[in-house]
């Protein structure tokens, strides 16, 4: 086994990244007639697994659990997920030869273990469905020539997938086909009615790559989504304890801001989430994320350049084999942290507070989502996916944060997430810390516009507007949320 | 003569920017049970959440508690709408999420959610004991809070309030969803509590009331109006004298002469058997009651109607003609169904507008995720104006209040006319006016051939096309009849 992405030739490199298509909706006309009658086992019943299977049921299609056998006998989770909602389950041997199609989704590090043994009992010309490439691109693992291999991606946590398919709408999906496994020319039909099956097709689908998705995946959650929340909140909170501000509000305004601030985010771009501030603060919040971006922009492209040469995954794959030793070191170190020890203060912070007082936080996120984006653009993602990836994402993992702070992020998320989170947030740190030295409660703690007249010259807030307004990541934005109408709130304030 | 306990001036006081009450003077004198009722929107339950301080307000309230009394000297407030959270303190629930299985374990047990109230508000666990066994709901302890039917919850947050018997103890709709003995027991328990001291504001429609409630008012424009036991104004229901809109004068097309039909159907939560051999068959154009008292099955029943319990997948019944889990989806199952419920109500999207919440009847979503197109826009339109819904038609439903809500959510349930109509307890925060004319509309859609299975706790107020009964005891069937004269 050796890295796929590497073996390419640039032009298949390039061909294989820019995979992009936003489909339309009579694209999906034909339900899911392309898996009706046919058997569906899904290996693995965690969130994801027993979620889109609950919604797969209800579409019309046939389930089945395949569970290994310690699994079975020692009646896990997976296996009382399963058999409670009054799924078939079975062992690899006892289902996997009948599968039409065999739906792996158990965690990365698991993928190649998995797959080598359920390949054996596939049957020929059967159909191999992932939810992330990694095991494909990063790892290339060789599947038999007769399986067809593609992914369908819900991009969001298993509750939310069965939560918006019960009320009759879905999440934005991802769909590939791996362009090594596509024996029939039936990858794509059948991604899209599995797709189809889950929802996915009301709340806006793109068509992308196992390249594609993995080289932007990993780049979003260890810059942006994991790595810059986890460094912007110790930093934050830090700072304002440092000053004085009480510890229970400072830990309150960071652990429910992240997600208040990104729920503007997420129905309106930054454009939203900057217009929530005053003049004068958006002016400085912009100000400031300037400077943030030119101090971490080579901490982000570092990370798409090791992802892209394959060093990332090199790395994690070697304290996979080391038994996890960085990552369970890591995990440890962040539950000690101030921010995570600190419980929230019992105290009110209303829903304007949450932006007048972080205006430091509304910066970190206008500059992360901005440098991530940009960044994998000018690697060849294209915008869509580098969108998904970027702004799409980061409500999501805020409401983790929100939740039960970095820790219940980093339970949440996927370990590969978690590793490459924790190598940002080491580097980050310093190299923010000059910057931190010139940070004051004016832009964290307390409220920015306290003791100023509130107005601001003409030209230099449009000039800003401009800037914020005119970025690729807003009007890309803008064209997909059209497809996501009707997002619900999801608040945990 | 003491103070009064409650003397409210010249209260003002906004409802989402329109005003509501208007320079309202109120004097609660000592010893005195109120009951405050009406038509909704008139403003009775902001008034009441502005005496227990929970929302702003001009003018002034002064509240005297009795300084002698042991009761806690506080004035509590008792939603019409239930509420609770998960262990993660979130309360993202979503529609029909209590019988999924997995998500069972996230919520609290009824056990812990009381212990925990009991410890915060100081009270004895063996007092709570007793109220549980009057209301029925002992056996309910071990559940989580996540697995219990709406009426169930209703209950819980009156056990709480009878259990913390405050001074002042107003309950906003506390008869909602409670079966006919459970609102006898109810009232007996507040009567016992009002002579231990503790007075009632009480907002209803219901006629049935403790028997120690003896002050009556109103809300006209903004002012409280104290009336006499039995004056009591109705709301003008706007479809009185109003044509049915003619696009649900259609006859529906039945699918298949069996609409339902169930052969030992059973539903059982770990060792909890909650649905027990159940055999039912619903012919097309049959009209059904369907009863038995809080917690005996109903909800679970329909849920395996509706396509709602993953436990359906496990059982032997027909749903249209068709074996249930044999390739159907749950969308096409939906389609032929118009269905209320007080979940369906609790879960509904609140940011959806009124229109969108109608139309959405035609997608069984819970909001409206496509373009309908005109005819379903127009069609929508006219039933807003038959429902007296049209001012409405562009606000958000969380901008309206509950009684509003329910009317929207009516509207959304006949607008495809379909072939099956599952009305559970369709006419909760209605008044009985309302509930009255929305029946005759029930009765008229089903002349057209409509099957309908119905559920009400209150049996003055049913439909008079209901021609025969199930009756649902512990998971069982107790009766299956015939009604020869109208209930």
């Amino acid at each position: 086994m050796s890295n796929y992405f590497n073996t390419l030739p640039l032009r298949e490199k390039l061909n294989q990244l820019g995979v992009c298509d936003f489909m339309d909706s009579s694209e999906f006309l034909d339900g899911v007639n392309a898996l009706k009658g046919k058997k569906l086992v899904i290996v693995g019943c965690g969130a994801q697994g027993l979620n889109q299977g609950l919604n797969l049921r209800d579409s019309g299609l046939n389930i089945a659990y395949a569970l290994r056998k310690e699994a079975i006998e020692g009646k896990r989770d997976s296996w009382k997920n399963a058999t409670e909602n009054n799924f078939t389950v079975g062992t690899y041997e006892e289902l996997i030869p009948e599968a039409d199609l065999v739906i792996n989704l158990t965690p990365d590090k698991q993928h190649t273990a998995v797959v080598n043994s359920v390949m054996p009992f596939m049957k020929q010309g059967s159909t191999l469905l992932y939810s992330h490439g990694f095991n494909i691109v990063e790892e290339g693992l060789p599947v038999r020539k007769d399986i067809t291999v593609i992914m369908v991606a819900p991009k969001s946590p298993g509750s939310e997938v069965r939560a918006e398919y019960v009320r009759g709408f879905g999440v934005p999906t991802l769909i590939a086909v791996h362009p090594e496994n596509d024996p029939e020319g039936k990858g794509l039909v059948q991604a899209k009615a599995y797709c189809v099956g889950t929802g996915g097709h009301r709340a806006g689908v793109l068509k992308s790559s196992f390249v594609a998705e993995v080289k932007s995946d990993l780049m979003g959650e260890q810059t942006i989504l994991c790595g810059l929340l986890q460094t912007g909140s110790i930093l934050s909170f830090d700072k304002m304890v440092e000053k004085g501000i009480d510890a229970g509000y400072a830990s309150k305004l960071v652990q429910y801001g992240v997600e208040v601030i990104t729920e503007a985010l997420k129905h309106g771009g930054i454009t939203a989430m900057m217009d929530r501030l005053s003049n004068v603060a958006k002016i400085k919040a912009f100000e400031v994320s300037e400077e943030l971006k030119t101090i971490m922009r080579p901490l982000f492209q570092k990370h798409q350049d090791d992802i892209m040469s394959g060093e990332f995954s090199r790395i994690m794959m070697e304290d996979w084999a080391a038994g996890d030793k960085n990552l369970l070191a890591w995990r440890a170190a962040t539950g000690e942290t101030a921010f995570e020890k600190t419980p929230a203060g019992n105290v009110q912070i209303g829903e304007q507070e949450y932006f007048d007082h972080a205006l430091l936080m509304v910066a970190f996120i206008r500059a992360g989502v901005e440098l991530a984006f940009e960044t994998m653009v000018e690697a060849g993602i294209k915008p869509e996916s580098a969108y998904y990836e970027s702004l799409h994402e980061t409500p999501l993992i805020a409401n983790t944060i929100a939740r039960k702070k970095l820790f219940e992020m980093n339970r949440v998320i996927s370990d590969t997430a978690e590793y490459g989170c924790y190598l940002f947030d080491h580097a980050c740190k310093p190299l923010l810390a000059d910057f931190m030295t010139k940070v004051d409660t004016d832009l964290i703690g307390k409220n920015f516009n306290e003791g100023k007249d509130g107005s601001v010259d003409n030209r230099t807030l449009i000039s800003v507007n401009e800037v914020i307004r005119s970025h690729e990541v807003e009007t890309i934005g803008a064209e997909l949320r059209k497809a996501m109408t009707a997002m619900k709130s999801i608040k945990t304030v | 003569m003491s103070e009064p306990v409650v003397h409210i001036t010249s209260l003002t006081l906004k409802y989402q920017h329109t005003p509501v009450l208007q320079d309202l003077n109120w004097v609660i004198n000592r010893n005195e049970n109120w009951l405050l009722r009406g038509s909704s929107g008139t403003g009775k339950t902001s008034l009441a959440k502005a005496i227990a301080g929970l929302v702003k307000f001009q003018g002034s309230i002064d509240i005297h508690f009795g300084p002698e009394s042991k009761l806690p000297a506080v004035a509590h407030f008792v939603a019409g709408w239930y509420q609770f959270k998960d262990l993660e303190g979130q309360s993202n629930f979503y529609y029909q999420q209590r019988y999924n299985k997995q998500a069972t374990e996230t919520t609290a047990t009824v056990q812990a959610e009381l212990e925990n109230y009991g410890e915060k508000h100081q009270l004895q666990f063996n007092e709570v004991e007793e109220l549980l066994a009057a209301l029925g709901f002992s056996d309910l302890i071990g559940s989580t809070l996540i697995q219990l039917s709406s009426g169930e919850h209703k209950k819980l947050q009156l056990v709480k309030a009878l259990w913390f018997k405050p001074q002042l103890l107003i309950l906003d709709q506390p008869y909602n969803g409670l079966d006919k003995l459970s609102r006898k027991n109810l009232n007996s328990l507040l009567e016992e509590i009002t002579e231990d001291g503790t007075q009632l504001i009480i907002i209803s429609n219901e006629v049935e009331l403790p028997s120690t409630i003896h002050r009556f008012a109103e809300i006209r424009e903004g002012q409280l109006i104290e009336t006499s036991a039995d004056e009591y104004t109705a709301e003008v229901y706007e479809t009185a004298g109003k044509a049915v809109p003619a696009f649900l004068n259609e006859a529906p097309v039945s699918s298949s002469e069996s609409i339902i039909r169930m052969i030992d159907v059973n539903i059982s939560y770990g060792e909890k058997q909650v649905l027990k051999n159940i055999n039912w068959e619903v012919k097309a154009g049959e009209k059904w009651l369907l009863q038995g008292h809080n917690g005996s099955g109903k909800s679970t029943l329909l849920s395996l109607i509706t396509g709602d319990h993953p436990q359906a997948y496990a059982n032997n019944f027909y749903l249209f003609g068709h074996k249930r889990g044999s390739g159907e989806s749950i969308w096409e199952i939906k389609q032929r169904m118009g269905l209320i419920s007080p979940e369906l109500h609790w879960y509904f999207d609140p940011t959806a507008t009124v229109r969108q919440s109608v139309i959405s009847g035609f997608f069984d979503s819970s909001g409206l995720f496509c373009d309908p197109g005109y005819t379903k826009k127009a069609q929508a339109d006219e039933l807003i104006s038959y429902f007296g819904l049209t001012e409405y038609r562009d606000m958000l439903m969380n901008q309206l209040p509950v009684g509003k809500q329910r009317l929207v959510l009516l509207a959304r349930t006949i607008i495809k006319n379909p072939e099956l109509l599952i009305l559970d307890e369709p006419c909760q925060g209605l008044d009985q006016q309302q509930t009255q004319h929305f029946n005759r509309l029930v009765d008229e859609l089903c002349k057209n051939g409509t099957t309908l299975i119905y559920v009400g706790h209150f049996e003055s107020q049913l439909p008079d096309c209901i021609e025969k009964r199930i009756l649902l005891e512990n998971g069982e069937v107790k009766t299956v009849e015939t009604i020869l004269e109208s209930i």
